[in-house]
């Protein structure tokens, strides 16, 4: 009768001890990749672990400020779709044609990600520093200039930081890079080009740019007011930026 | 009519001189708050609608130094922006030049040709793409047009580049330059006779050899060419290649080979030499024909998609990943139709045309460029709200442009070739009917090239001459839209150019009958469709040739505010 008490005892224990194993087994995999930085055995290099911080900063910036004529808060918009699109030329006067409001948008764009993106980039290298130090590194990080370039495809930021890590032997990290893969440069410069046609001849054609250019769309929606929303995407990676003008406006009647 | 010119032209005086100053504002004020965020700058406007915070003097902005308009030059991208201010310019960190782009020398354009790639650019922007794409420039002052920049672009030589290591003998399709990079340039007293240089001869094929690797470049050959015994074969997988339209054959090392053409997939020549577009197979907009060949030249001259890969975009095709329903012969790659499809039509990638919105004209161009039809009604087209579109096909997509608002721009269209060559082109041009009303004669006002007006009955006393001023009367084609919801427009001035009285006299004859015997012209019914010809008909349709004026329904079929004028029965339109 003992014997078998204690049998029964020992299923029992067993079952207990399984369904913890089991319960402990589906802990580690829904929890996994917490564990995995706060204990801090990550393998990814300081290259990617930056990349990977700062990525989805730099893309919902570069996302946002596309669709508003490149400013992330412009001075200067018409309301499109709930969205403020910046006037990168305009004239408040019938007839005529528009004035520049933007005239080198390559680095003004260039410049507001900048702007954005400092604060999470300076939380990411802590960050870094910080996972490193955690696994037993000496972490020695030299800051420097940031700079962020809108390239063909690309969209790079670069960091004049350097990085010494330290444990036993010493490595060295310089200069790193944050590469967003968008068309974001090819669509300014397109944009640049609308915006002195624009501002030399009232219009633009959209066919022209779309003939020279396979992979682009070229939308051009004019409001009552006599502005013009220009909407460019590239067919393929969706990729878009908006802009708005005023050129060249005609009135209802003869404006009075 | 005299009395409507006069009225007119004291109109667009009224209009053109407006009481309020107008200052030449540094930056706008959003919403009239002076104090508030910023607007635009440098804009003419009333002194109430100039930024407190920024410099305004009442004149125009051309007059002064901060807003004075010229070419702001961007000295890192090599671009020139025009109409911009001196103020903008230099806070932005351009640097500010006077007058229009082709004035000033960094501005000017030439033919850079970098790579493959040609652009028609300025000479600092041309270094800016090379430095941005790595490549060495060729930049050319003689190319003055856009067009023949383009055109002169032409792709380096390529050939197959063998490389042999004593185990493997493989092969890359590169330009003679690539195929040069892969060794490094040679070095002095190395051999330049390979063995495949001394099997062909002549100057196409170079090598360039050491003890370990040979390699050697033949120009215009393929990879898969039998007689370079590479282990590069011919298969009958194809791709698409980034840049281009066509669909190509791809050897078994991955190497690009000929525009895919069905009938060739085993043909030992077409694998061992490059052949030009022009050399490949013709693609037919017909799928349904089959191949046939050219007794001359001995080329495929039409075949189907599914068959031939000489896609060309211009044409419509481009090379695309074959989805359920596509059945190349070989690969999974084919050339796809861009064409498009609306509203049960097809349309051909590049075509526009103008769209059937309710309440427009239908204007065609014939092949002489005037406009085919005349007759436009004034009840039915051009009638308030209505507004033309134009209609993009490219690229399987279709988009929709509006033309200007308020019928400033009409979509003329126009069509070239017959039958399944059809091609359509639309465009939202200048509704020109600005001046109509002041023409006095029919040669000015029915003058297309300077503005879209026609010449109708004016319902005045007709004396025999039917062109004279008296009797007709020069009103817009496309009667242009108002917004005459709204207050302190001019749609009421311009409607009420059309508001006339005509006062009838009747005696009293023997017995009780009248007799009209002073303007009784305004009595007069018209006959035929439309009442032409009676008073009341013509002054109604002067009325509502104007614009948004007279009695009509709106676009959506709605009435307007009031009932249909009677001027016989006295009943009155105005409120």
């Amino acid at each position: 009768m003992n014997k078998e008490e204690d049998k029964s005892g020992q299923v029992t224990m067993f079952i207990i001890v399984g369904v913890i194993i089991i319960a402990l087994a589906v802990l580690i995999y829904a929890f996994y990749p917490q564990i995995k930085s706060t204990l801090g055995f990550e393998s990814k290099n300081p290259s990617e672990f930056i990349q990977s911080c700062l990525e989805d900063e730099i893309k919902n910036t570069v996302g946002e400020l596309s669709l508003r004529g490149g400013s992330l808060e412009p001075d200067f918009y018409y309301l499109y779709n709930n969205e403020k699109v910046e006037y990168l030329c305009y004239t408040n006067e019938d007839y005529k044609t528009c004035v520049m409001q933007q005239p080198m948008l390559k680095e003004h764009i260039e410049e507001e990600i900048e702007n954005q993106i400092s604060g999470k980039a300076t939380e990411c290298f802590n960050s870094m520093k910080e996972s490193y130090a955690n696994r037993g590194y000496a972490v020695n990080l030299r800051t420097g200039k940031m700079k962020v370039e809108l390239l063909p495809k690309k969209v790079v930021a670069n960091f004049d930081y350097s990085m010494t890590l330290t444990k036993g032997s010493a490595e060295n990290y310089e200069k790193f890079r944050v590469v967003l893969n968008n068309n974001l440069y090819e669509l300014v410069s397109i944009a640049t080009s609308i915006l002195n046609w624009e501002a030399h001849y009232g219009d633009a054609e959209t066919t022209t740019y779309m003939n020279y250019y396979h992979d682009l769309k070229v939308e051009k929606l004019k409001q009552s007011d006599g502005t013009k929303i220009y909407i460019l995407s590239d067919r393929d990676s969706k990729d878009k930026f908006q802009f708005a003008t005023r050129s060249v406006a005609w009135p209802a009647g003869f404006g009075g | 009519m005299f009395i409507l010119v006069i009225i007119f032209i004291g109109l667009i005086n009224f209009i053109s001189a407006p009481g309020e100053t107008s200052y030449c504002c540094e930056r706008l004020t959003k919403n009239d708050d002076a104090r508030g965020a910023p607007g635009a700058w440098c804009q003419n406007a009333p002194e109430k609608q100039c930024h407190a915070n920024y410099r305004k003097v009442p004149t125009s902005c051309e007059a002064t130094s901060y807003c004075k308009l010229g070419t702001c030059y961007n000295s890192n991208e090599g671009t020139c922006m025009e109409n911009t201010p001196q103020k903008v310019c230099e806070l932005n960190k351009g640097i500010w030049k006077e007058g229009a782009p082709d004035s000033i020398p960094q501005c000017q354009l030439g033919c850079c040709l970098i790579g493959e790639q040609a652009a028609f650019v300025t000479l600092t922007r041309c270094r800016s793409l090379a430095g941005v794409y790595g490549l060495e420039i060729n930049y050319r002052t003689d190319i003055q047009s856009e067009v023949e920049c383009i055109m002169s672009a032409s792709p380096d030589v390529k050939g197959a580049c063998v490389i042999d290591n004593g185990i493997e003998r493989t092969c890359k399709f590169a330009t003679k330059k690539e195929c040069q990079d892969i060794r490094g340039s040679p070095a002095p007293g190395e051999s330049t006779g390979g063995f495949f240089g001394g099997l062909f001869g002549g100057g196409d094929q170079e090598s360039q050899g050491s003890l370990e690797t040979n390699i050697e470049f033949h120009e215009g050959f393929l990879c898969s060419d039998e007689n370079l015994s590479t282990n590069c074969a011919r298969t009958k997988k194809t791709t698409c290649v980034e840049g281009r339209d066509e669909v190509y054959f791809v050897d078994s090392c991955g190497n690009l080979a000929n525009i895919y053409d069905a009938s060739k997939v085993n043909d030992p020549n077409y694998w061992k030499e490059i052949y030009s577009k022009a050399e490949s197979c013709s693609l037919s907009d017909q799928p349904q024909l089959s191949p046939t060949d050219d007794a001359i030249t001995g080329y495929t001259i039409v075949q189907s998609r599914e068959k031939c890969g000489n896609c060309d975009y211009y044409s419509g095709s481009t090379c695309k990943s074959a989805k359920s329903g596509d059945n190349p012969t070989y690969g999974n790659n084919i050339c796809k139709d861009l064409g498009c499809e609306y509203e049960g039509h097809k349309y051909r990638h590049g075509e526009t045309w103008c769209a059937d919105s309710r309440g427009k004209s239908e204007i065609i161009v014939n092949e002489s460029g005037e406009i085919q039809n005349s007759e436009f009604n004034p009840e039915q087209e051009n009638i308030p709200g209505s507004r033309y579109f134009r209609m993009v096909c490219y690229n399987n997509e279709i988009s929709v442009e509006p033309c200007a608002e308020f019928r400033n721009e009409v979509c003329i269209e126009s069509e070239v070739g017959k039958g399944t060559d059809k091609f359509k082109t639309a465009a939202c041009r200048v509704n020109m009917w600005q001046d109509c009303v002041a023409q006095d004669n029919k040669d000015d006002c029915v003058n297309t090239d300077k503005r879209d007006c026609q010449w109708i009955d004016s319902g005045e006393k007709d004396n025999g001459d039917t062109d004279r001023r008296e009797n007709k009367v020069c009103v817009p084609k496309y009667a242009p839209g108002f917004n005459f919801w709204e207050e302190g427009t001019d749609a009421e001035s311009l409607c009420g150019l059309a508001s006339t009285t005509c006062q009838v006299k009747y005696e009293k004859k023997l017995g009780d009958s009248w007799e009209c015997v002073d303007n009784c012209e305004c009595l007069k019914k018209g006959t035929g469709q439309g009442a032409k010809g009676g008073w009341e008909t013509d002054k109604i349709n002067l009325c509502k040739s104007l614009g948004d004026c007279g009695w009509k329904d709106n676009y959506l079929g709605n009435d307007g505010f009031n009932k249909q004028f009677d001027g016989l029965t006295g009943k009155s339109w105005t409120k």
